[in-house]
């Protein structure tokens, strides 16, 4: 009897030791001690998760027997039967116990069907935290980090406190860290892993002679401070944000300007801009109080941030185009919330989350956001100056309007009367057949929203207009792109409606201009089904402007005109170009005919001229005063204003723009419903408010803002207490340093993702990371500078059995180069490396495999100029397939951890691909010119793509092989000596050695 | 030149395939990985053992080795193929939209009922209706299962491809094919596992219908063109005989001592073997396209010896088709030529494009039935046609028709498929389904499930989701099976 029941449970042990594995539940690394003090978040949890919370989760909807095992009151809530679940103290008394030790399928939890079973190891577990209390916490990466302070270890080992941290774990198993690599592995690390190149020999040997102590530390700091650090860095952060530089589906239309967004993130690496900044300028970049100028061109830097969220893929011709806004708003939250937060709020689409607490209202809080965003061309020369230049022109108006006051005001009285006179007038009229949408002819841009600086805040109405410098008139009012000059930059946007009617029609005038109707945040607007969206306007004349909206009735809509037009969706200003308008309206069948001035408020002063320079007037007012100078022309004295508008006319020319990149602007506050199980056309009756994640937080409340409340969820990121921003990204930048996170699954700190190998040195270097005010370039510097980067790759036997994957990091992580790191290698080692930064993309080179809708008519150069990986163009359909296969991911969704493969694919390029034999034949080149014999031209190769110098033994096979490959060519050995083909295969054979794509 | 031959070293060795499998990666990615099933049973002591603990692939016993996908890209009209509507011939010209609700179309050109241009006539024992486009599929009526009940949620190509190929609308999704090769691996090591063989037309939203998505790399498709190099970078680059094996051995040689000195190098190692592989393929791969060794009658069953090119050059990709499922390549799709016609996008002229249409591949996809069925392929392959939506009964203009996601016909034929059946109903006018609506998860659902997988259990975590195929949806359709 004991022996068969000891044979059975061996028997289950070793199916749970598979099971488990192969799961990952619990943390328990096969060991059967069990914890002293077990963790409800590292011991408990990750079992309930995996067995339990599918049933007897958070989200009600799948919820069986109505119990909730992931909150404390549920699990010891008082059930039907009047037993708990859970009795703290009481292993005994819990009805989780004998379910889970059960065996009678009707009995036992989790049941047969679901597949899942406990191991002895997590009953055990699950027995003693009950027994211990049954203690719950929120889930750890909900809880603020705090400082648990690290075992001290001598310096010898422990260069700071990341090494006492990894120590300490290190001795709990009686491991030993792996001596320190050699300088040459040093260099080749450092300089990879910071930069994605490698060392130059001027850099190795300077390094290797330099003995002093600080020597490690000033190749680290020299290294930090090359501008490739900010070209290898910025290529992470757009993994993280699926950087692509076309829209992908049919046409692969391009995203304008993609590439500002790429080199905004070069510089700011390389100036080290607080992560904060960082974080505020990608989610409301457009919207904040103080802007950063790129100190080299003093252009906006911080609206550039926002072209994050214009990254995702976009079709043109959806037939629903509210699923289309609902997949691309998905998009967008999907990366916003992994990238910042690692959280994944997008599985909240169809119901709360099954394993976060994240339910739907979140999601839909987030929607909400994106939904009151707008897509918008955005200028990308405008500058601190011009910024300047437009408050001068700003003062100098208002002195013009003071100016014409004074001059009226001489006439005080007369005016007067008229005024009250004007006062006395009704406006409105009953019955109207139509809508307004918007009336510019008032004194105001009736409330739509004027974005950059063409239209300015006002109408046109009672603006002074001068002709041959002399005023003559003021102005009837309109909204008007050229309230300074033409080919200015600026769009008006009317408020969301819901499209009623059959038409909209706009009274507009202009030339090379665009008025778009946009549906339900629709952008890629063309034939077929939305080309009658996108009217150009090209006539000096008032034209009625009419729209066709009939098939989008019950959509949600707004309008906006710009000078300028989009030519395949990239948006163009030419100088000449403007837009004016008088009013919006919709309507059905005929344009009426009656379409009176909108009842405009009430006049704040008596003083018609006090109304008219506080630009309160009505259409009325601006009627008197054009009668008034009309017949007291003579009387006027404003010389001084016709001075000021010259000046005005000469600097306005210098607000034109002519460069644009796609970013995002605010629109009006939108509050989404829930979409039931997901779907776009089952909406919840009520609307959610627009708030933050309220997954650790007992109270959200709701954003004030009247625009999309974008900087106020920035606000919450950065909020000191928000226990996930730091961790996040400290995380993420100790996975690019060692190669995996000390949270594996960097873009999922939930409850499934994985736990954290070291939680405590996690939180220590979140508060440091805060502590320095977010300077990513100090977190780089400390984990680089910490003893555990610079170990050999070889760990011990012990470590190799105790630890095979390198947890506790005794060694530094063997770790293949990225796809970028083996190209630019090529490049660099080859001396072909084009240096040049910044500026478009170079033309993807097209191969006869990359076919399809879409593909450029040209194909760009096989290297790529020889300009570094992060410079060739990102096509969504024409993907690099270098780049593919070496496992750059595919941009669609966030990627903090590539997948490393490993296939013949790779071993076929580097084998036999043009652009590989190329970089050889170019290291052959150089190696005959620079280097006079056989073994010195093997060590110059060995410098160049190996960063040392070749052993005895590899110097001889060398030597042997370079004799072999002369004679393939029917050459004696001096003949091959100096043969350029001898060489090249050398060369390419080196590249081909796993030394060069591998870490070692 | 022979020392390439002697081995083919586990590509991945039973250490990292163990780690893998511990660290939880997916869960049944390994085999697929680095390769395929069988090369991996050279190391592994008894990899099926592990298999069958896991209780993971295949979890039913396969009916399915193969998978030959062959995709009519644009929309094959139904009304005009496999699904014929006599209504349509009464009412020709008469105004749609006084007859039943008319939804939004791409194109909003909405014009009168259009009977179909060609006459049907029944075929086999099963006195299937095939239309006098396709005399010789429909002379293998007996082999089909046809559906005439499938319905997309898409009616516009690009997402209505990323939808039939990835189950997802969405661009960036793994294709079916990479979803199939991450289950099942694999059972060439010299080959790759998903292959793409490019018609000459990639179909709408290019090559990410081919992609593997946030699977590894490793499973995207790898695209096979006619002519002399097949797959890219599969020519050596030296010019001289025998001299990249030189070149090889040396590589080896220092590789394998570095590798001496470093300890739980296994990556490595697996990069190492990888030259091996790529090495056979160079030479495996060539062969392939080399049909010297197929007789005349072979290739005039294809059609090859056709007038009309393009049904020469189609017969010649479904003959390489079957020569990759006989080197056991898991899944083949097979792209439209080239007609003079948009591919089967018939938004006007219906008749000219869908006569040339089915002139380029009626005759090769027969011969590829019939080839594989007196090969005794077909007993492990399933053949699958389709196209990405329907067209509508009524016209677009006066002589083409818009698309049509809420009906359209497809079918299946080979392994586990119940042949001369139909399945599935539309209404009158072909515009509708009314019973037994099939939906692209459903296919899925049908193709994994005769490749011995469960749809429900086939899935891969990435960004919190355990994410399938399927999605959330997809029910076998048992019917059509045998």
């Amino acid at each position: 009897m004991t022996f068969r029941g000891k044979n059975i449970y061996t028997t289950i042990g070793a199916i749970c030791f598979v099971a488990c594995s192969l799961f990952q539940c619990g943390n328990q690394e096969n060991t059967t001690k069990l914890p002293k003090h077990v963790d409800f978040n590292f011991d408990v949890r990750p079992i309930l998760v995996q067995n339990c919370y599918l049933c007897h989760g958070p989200d009600p909807s799948s919820r069986k027997a109505d119990l909730r095992l992931d909150t404390f009151e549920g699990a010891t809530a008082l059930r039907d039967e009047g037993k708990r679940a859970i009795v703290p103290g009481s292993p005994n008394k819990s009805e989780l116990v004998w379910r889970i030790s059960h065996t009678d399928p009707e009995i036992m939890m989790p049941p047969p069907e679901s597949n899942l079973k406990l191991s002895n190891y997590d009953v055990a577990v699950l027995k003693k935290w009950i027994d211990q209390g049954a203690e719950w916490k929120p889930h750890w990466a909900f809880i603020p980090p705090t400082i648990k302070e690290p075992e001290q270890f001598d310096t010898e080992d422990a260069a700071n406190e990341i090494d006492n941290y990894l120590l300490e774990k290190m001795e709990l198993k009686g491991l030993k860290p792996a001596p320190l690599a050699s300088k040459h592995t040093l260099i080749r690390r450092v300089a990879y892993i910071l930069t994605g190149l490698p060392p130059t020999p001027e850099e190795i040997t300077a390094f290797s002679k330099d003995d002093s102590p600080e020597a490690y530390e000033k190749m680290v700091d020299q290294y930090l401070n090359t501008s490739a650090f900010g070209e290898r860095w910025a290529r992470h952060w757009m993994d993280i944000v699926r950087y692509a530089e076309t829209k992908g589906h049919e046409f692969d239309y391009t995203i304008m300007g993609a590439w500002r967004y790429r080199d905004y993130l070069i510089r700011a690496f390389n100036q080290d801009v607080s992560y904060p900044q960082l974080v505020k300028e990608h989610l409301a970049g457009d919207l904040m109080d103080s802007t950063r100028w790129n100190p080299d061109n003093n252009t906006n830097e911080s609206q550039i941030g926002t072209l994050f969220y214009a990254l995702s893929e976009g079709t043109h011709s959806p037939v629903d185009v509210r699923k289309d806004e609902a997949d691309r708003i998905d998009n967008i939250i999907d990366v916003t919330s992994k990238t910042f937060q690692g959280l994944t709020v997008s599985c909240a689409r169809c119901h709360d989350h099954k394993f976060d607490p994240i339910p739907t209202a979140d999601y839909y809080s987030m929607y909400g956001l994106i939904e009151s965003s707008r897509f918008s061309p955005v200028p990308a020369n405008f500058t601190k100056d011009k910024a300047k230049s437009h408050e001068e022109i700003l003062q100098l108006k208002k002195d013009v309007r003071s100016i014409i006051a004074n001059a009226l005001e001489q006439d005080d009285s007369e005016l007067k009367k008229m005024g009250q006179k004007s006062m006395n007038q009704a406006d409105g009229a009953d019955d109207l057949n139509f809508d307004y949408l918007g009336d510019f002819r008032g004194n105001d841009l009736d409330g739509w929203k004027s974005d950059g600086m063409a239209f300015g805040q006002y109408s046109t109405l009672g603006d002074p207009e001068f002709s041959n410098d002399k005023m003559v008139h003021f102005a009837s009012g309109k909204a008007s792109s050229r309230m300074f000059s033409t080919g200015i930059y600026g769009a008006l946007r009317s408020p969301n409606f819901t499209i009623d009617k059959d038409f909209i029609g706009v009274y507009a005038r202009g030339n090379k201009a665009t008025i778009r109707i946009i549906v339900d945040n629709f952008q890629l607007i063309q034939n077929p089904i939305y080309g009658g969206l996108d009217k150009k306007v090209n006539s000096e004349t008032w034209k009625q402007v009419i729209f066709n909206i009939a098939d989008w009735k019950g959509h949600k809509a707004y309008i906006e005109f710009f000078p300028g037009t989009y030519q395949r969706h990239v948006y163009n200003l030419p100088k000449e170009a403007f837009i004016e308008a008088e009013y919006a309206i919709a309507f059905d069948e005929d344009w009426p005919e009656n379409i009176p001035i909108k009842a405009s408020k009430t006049h704040e002063n008596p003083s018609l001229i006090a109304n008219w320079l506080e630009r309160k007037d009505s259409p009325q007012e601006v009627a008197l005063l054009n009668d008034f100078i009309q017949t007291n022309k003579k009387a006027l004295k404003i010389h001084e204003a016709e001075k000021q508008q010259q000046h005005i006319e000469e600097l306005s020319a210098s607000l034109r723009d002519s460069v644009f990149f796609i970013g995002i602007n605010d629109g009006f506050g939108i509050n989404s419903h829930v979409f039931n199980r997901g779907n776009h056309a089952d909406l919840s009756e009520e609307e959610v408010p627009r708030h933050f994640l309220s997954a650790w937080s007992d109270t959200v409340s709701a954003f004030n803002s009247s625009g999309s409340g974008r900087m106020e969820f920035a606000d919450e990121v950065l909020n000191p207490n928000n226990p996930l921003t730091d961790r996040v990204m400290v995380n993420r930048i100790w996975h690019y340093v060692f190669g995996k996170g000390i949270v594996p699954t960097v873009d999922n700190f939930g409850l499934q993702g994985k736990l954290p190998s070291h939680p405590e040195l996690l939180d220590y270097l979140a508060i440091q990371f805060q502590k320095d005010g977010g300077s990513i370039k100090t977190m780089i510097k400390m984990m680089v500078m910490s003893k555990a980067f610079q170990r050999e790759v070889a760990g011990g036997a012990e470590a190799e059995i105790a630890d095979p994957q390198n947890i506790l990091l005794t060694h530094f992580p063997l770790r293949r180069l990225e796809a970028e790191a083996i190209r630019d290698g090529l490049l660099a080692s080859a001396g072909n490396l084009n240096q040049e930064m910044y500026g478009p993309p170079v033309p993807v080179h097209l191969t006869d495999f990359m076919q399809g809708r879409g593909r450029p008519g040209t194909s760009g150069p096989l290297d790529g100029n020889g300009r570094r990986s992060i410079y060739q163009e990102v096509r969504r359909n024409f993907l690099e397939p270098m780049m593919l296969t070496f496992d750059r991911p595919i941009p669609f969704s966030t990627f903090g951890n590539r997948n490393v493969t490993n296939v013949p694919a790779q071993s076929l390029i580097l084998m036999n691909d043009p652009f590989v034999l190329h970089q050889a034949e170019v290291l052959a080149k150089a190696s005959i010119i620079h280097e006079k014999s056989n073994e010195e031209r093997i060590k110059y190769i060995y410098i160049k793509t190996l960063s040392r110098e070749p052993l005895e033994e590899e110097l001889q096979s060398a030597k042997a092989y370079i004799k072999i490959l002369a004679q393939s060519y029917g050459l004696n050995e001096a003949e091959g000596t100096d043969s350029l083909e001898v060489w090249k295969d050398y060369c390419h054979s080196v590249y081909n050695l796993k030394e060069f794509i591998y870490l070692i | 030149m022979g020392n390439r031959k002697h081995i083919i070293h586990n590509p991945m060795s039973r250490r990292e395939m163990l780690g893998l499998c511990k660290s939880g990666f997916g869960s049944m990615a390994f085999m697929g990985m680095f390769g395929s099933l069988s090369s991996c049973s050279t190391q592994i002591d008894d990899p099926k053992s592990i298999i069958t603990q896991m209780g993971q692939v295949p979890h039913y016993v396969p009916k399915v080795k193969n998978i030959i996908f062959l995709y009519m890209d644009g929309g094959i009209s139904q009304v005009d193929s496999f699904d014929p509507k006599p209504r349509l011939d009464k009412e020709n010209g008469e105004d749609p939209k006084k007859k039943f609700k008319v939804d939004n179309t791409q194109f909003d050109n909405v014009g009168k009922i259009l009977k179909s241009p060609w006459d049907f006539k029944q075929y086999g024992e099963c006195g299937m209706p095939v239309s006098e486009l396709f005399p010789h599929i429909g002379s293998c009526a007996d082999d089909l299962a046809l559906i005439r009940s499938m319905v997309s949620d898409f009616p516009e190509h690009t997402n209505a491809n990323y939808f039939l190929h990835t189950g997802s609308g969405i661009q960036g999704r793994p294709s079916m094919g990479s979803w199939v090769t991450y289950g099942l691996g694999s059972e060439n090591s010299n080959l790759p596992g998903y292959v793409v063989l490019d018609g000459g037309l990639i179909p709408p939203g290019g090559l990410d219908n081919f992609k593997s998505g946030f699977l590894p790399a490793s499973y995207q498709a790898s695209i096979l063109k006619s002519g002399p190099v097949p797959l890219a970078n599969i020519q050596p680059q030296e010019t001289i005989e025998g001299l990249q094996n030189k070149k090889l051995d040396f590589i080896k040689q220092m590789d394998d001592t570095m590798i001496g000195k470093l300890q739980n190098a296994d990556a490595v190692e697996s990069a190492i073997s990888n030259y091996e592989l790529a090495y056979q393929m160079q030479s495996s791969v060539p062969e392939l396209t080399e049909f010297s060794s197929e007789s005349a009658a072979t290739k005039k069953l294809y059609g090859m010896d056709s007038d009309d090119p393009h049904t020469r050059s189609y017969g010649a990709q479904c003959l390489l088709a079957r020569r990759l499922v006989e080197r056991g390549v898991r899944f083949i799709e097979l792209t439209c030529p080239k007609v003079k016609a948009d591919r089967w996008d018939q938004h006007a002229g219906l008749k000219d494009g869908h006569e040339r249409n089915a002139h380029a591949v009626d005759q090769p996809i027969a011969g590829l039935i019939k080839d594989m069925k007196a090969r005794g392929l077909l007993e492990e392959t399933l053949i699958v046609f389709t196209g990405e939506f329907g067209r509508t009964p009524f016209a677009q203009g006066s002589d083409g028709r818009d698309h049509n996601p809420s009906a359209f016909s497809m079918w299946m034929a080979g392994a586990g498929i119940k042949g001369g059946t139909i399945f599935g109903k539309t209404d009158d006018y072909g515009y509708r389904v009314i019973e037994n609506e099939t939906t692209i998860h459903d296919l899925h659902a049908t193709m994994l499930h005769l490749l011995g997988m469960d749809h429900e259990r086939l899935r891969f975590r990435f960004g919190g989701r355990d994410i399938r195929l399927t999605d959330v949806h997809g029910h076998v359709v048992r019917d059509v099976l045998a």
